[in-house]
């Protein structure tokens, strides 16, 4: 009697628990994976020889650096059952392929298995590579190779297509200018904001001690709350609140004397020095977004 | 002591503006109207193609009269209702407006199941390069769509949640916005496939 009254009570969460077990596996099936961005032609079904990679990589490199436009190659061995379009456009903007705000990527993916393929194009080469300019490249240049078997010829030709198409849309910006400005998501900034709110007020409620004490004190706060955004930002966090405090309480008493100058430029030079300077040699997405551009065939 | 004391002031109020969402309330306000404009504007697209399509499909396959009108009708319905931007607050003008476009998409998936019984016209090269802008038309449709669905679904929960919501209904005077249903979604994604 006992141990099946157990065995009742026990079987609904452990069978809920097999379940969740078996869904946690499950899901990730669902979905195909976007591999990552190694290269500007990625042959995960390995179906280009090597040389070919080579020439693809550097026709689209020389093509980047001319235009500014960013075109990769992706070929897939199977899309395991998901829709193609939606395929390409995840890749495509996980990838974020072309630059930000100019949108001028490209995506050429390539399934094996399914015989199926896709020109994804960005917003801003949606005027030139249209959706029929993309279907006649495939029509004309790509799936007559791959029919004929010859896939890497037909992604030559592709990408080439691709290529001329394209050509004279966009300049490439100068480098030091097309960085991304501050490259900050505003949940930075706002957490540099918050964190000078609380470091501000904390030094202004602490109505005991030093103005430096004070000063510091509101800082440092400012420092704790803001340097989970980094911490570059989490020192000019400090120093804003720093320069704040010292403001506020040289109005309120006394003058300003030279040592708090000092320190407010020790924690502004601190804080000036933004990170940049990445790698050239790998090649990243510059932000670029896709609205569904592009088309799609088959062979 | 009055500076500090406005400086102090100043900082709170904006602490608690942003607290309460005001901001990303304004900010999600604007999201969802760009996205939907994009939808608006997609499905625009797709009916300024079909004249031409309508009439390359009549020129081999004339006698199909109910299909051809069929697309016609539908069109005519799917442009004309209104949109305005209070069309985004009123859940039955968007229903209509969904409706009218989810009845232009079954009207054009017959026009393209027909073109199956003509090989000349399926060989026509005006009419494939039709078909692709169509194909292409059809998934930005799903793209944009997509876009709009999570726009408002964040724009919702923001309405909804507590305290954003108080903002939201005191404030802002902004209400729940009517979202397409995921079921009819799957058929949006799915264009019609023609195998030449």
């Amino acid at each position: 009697m006992k141990p099946a009254r157990t065995n009742l009570v026990w079987r609904g969460p452990v069978r809920l628990f097999l379940w969740f077990a078996l869904l946690s596996v499950a899901v990730p099936l669902f979905a195909l994976e976007v591999p990552p961005l190694t290269g500007r032609v990625v042959d995960s079904a390995h179906v280009l020889p090597a040389s070919d990679v080579d020439w693809l990589t550097a026709a689209l490199k020389a093509h980047e650096e001319k235009t500014g436009n960013q075109v990769a190659v992706l070929i897939v061995p199977s899309l395991e059952g998901e829709p193609l379009e939606e395929y390409a456009h995840r890749v495509a903007t996980s990838w974020k392929l072309g630059r930000r705000g100019t949108d001028n990527g490209v995506l050429l993916l390539i399934a094996v298995k399914e015989r199926r393929l896709r020109i994804e194009v960005g917003y801003g080469l949606e005027g030139t590579l249209t959706d029929l300019r993309s279907a006649h490249i495939i029509r004309d240049e790509i799936v007559p190779r791959f029919k004929a078997g010859d896939i890497p010829a037909g992604v030559r030709a592709g990408t080439e297509a691709i290529l001329k198409t394209i050509e004279g849309t966009y300049e490439a910006k100068n480098r030091s200018t097309a960085r991304r400005g501050w490259g900050y998501e505003t949940d930075a900034l706002q957490l540099v904001f918050v964190g000078v709110v609380v470091g501000f007020l904390a030094g202004m409620v602490l109505s005991q001690g030093l103005r430096r004490t004070r000063a510091l004190f509101g800082s440092v706060l400012a420092y704790l709350v803001a340097q989970s955004a980094g911490v570059t930002l989490g020192v000019v966090a400090a120093a804003v609140t720093a320069f704040l405090l010292w403001l506020v309480l040289r109005t309120n008493r006394g003058s300003w004397s030279r040592g708090t100058y000092d320190d407010w430029t020790w924690y502004s030079s601190r804080g000036g020095g933004w990170s940049g300077g990445s790698s050239d040699s790998g090649f990243s997405g510059g932000g670029g977004d896709f609205g569904g551009g592009g088309a799609s065939g088959n062979w | 002591m009055d500076t500090m004391r406005r400086i102090a002031g100043g900082m709170v109020l904006v602490a608690c503006l942003s607290g309460c969402g005001y901001n990303d309330l304004q900010g999600l306000d604007e999201d969802t109207k760009a996205a939907w404009s994009e939808v608006v504007n997609q499905y625009q697209r797709r009916a300024d193609l079909i004249p031409n399509l309508v009439a390359t499909v009549k020129g081999y396959a004339a006698h199909e009269k109910d299909t051809l009108e069929g697309v016609v009708q539908a069109r005519a319905q799917a442009t004309g209702v209104q949109i305005t931007p209070e069309l985004l607050n009123d859940p039955e003008a968007f229903e209509r407006y969904r409706q009218a476009q989810a009845g232009l998409t079954s009207a054009l998936g017959r026009l393209i199941a027909i073109a199956e019984n003509y090989p000349n016209l399926k060989a026509d090269q005006n009419f494939r390069d039709l078909q692709s802008q169509l194909e292409g038309t059809e998934n930005r449709i799903a793209v944009a769509r997509k876009r709009y669905i999570d726009r408002v679904a964040e724009y919702n929960k923001m309405v909804r949640y507590f305290p954003t919501n108080l903002t939201a209904k005191f404030l802002l005077h902004l209400e729940e916005r009517p979202n397409f249903a995921v079921a009819d979604e799957k058929s949006v994604a799915t264009p019609p496939q023609v195998k030449f």
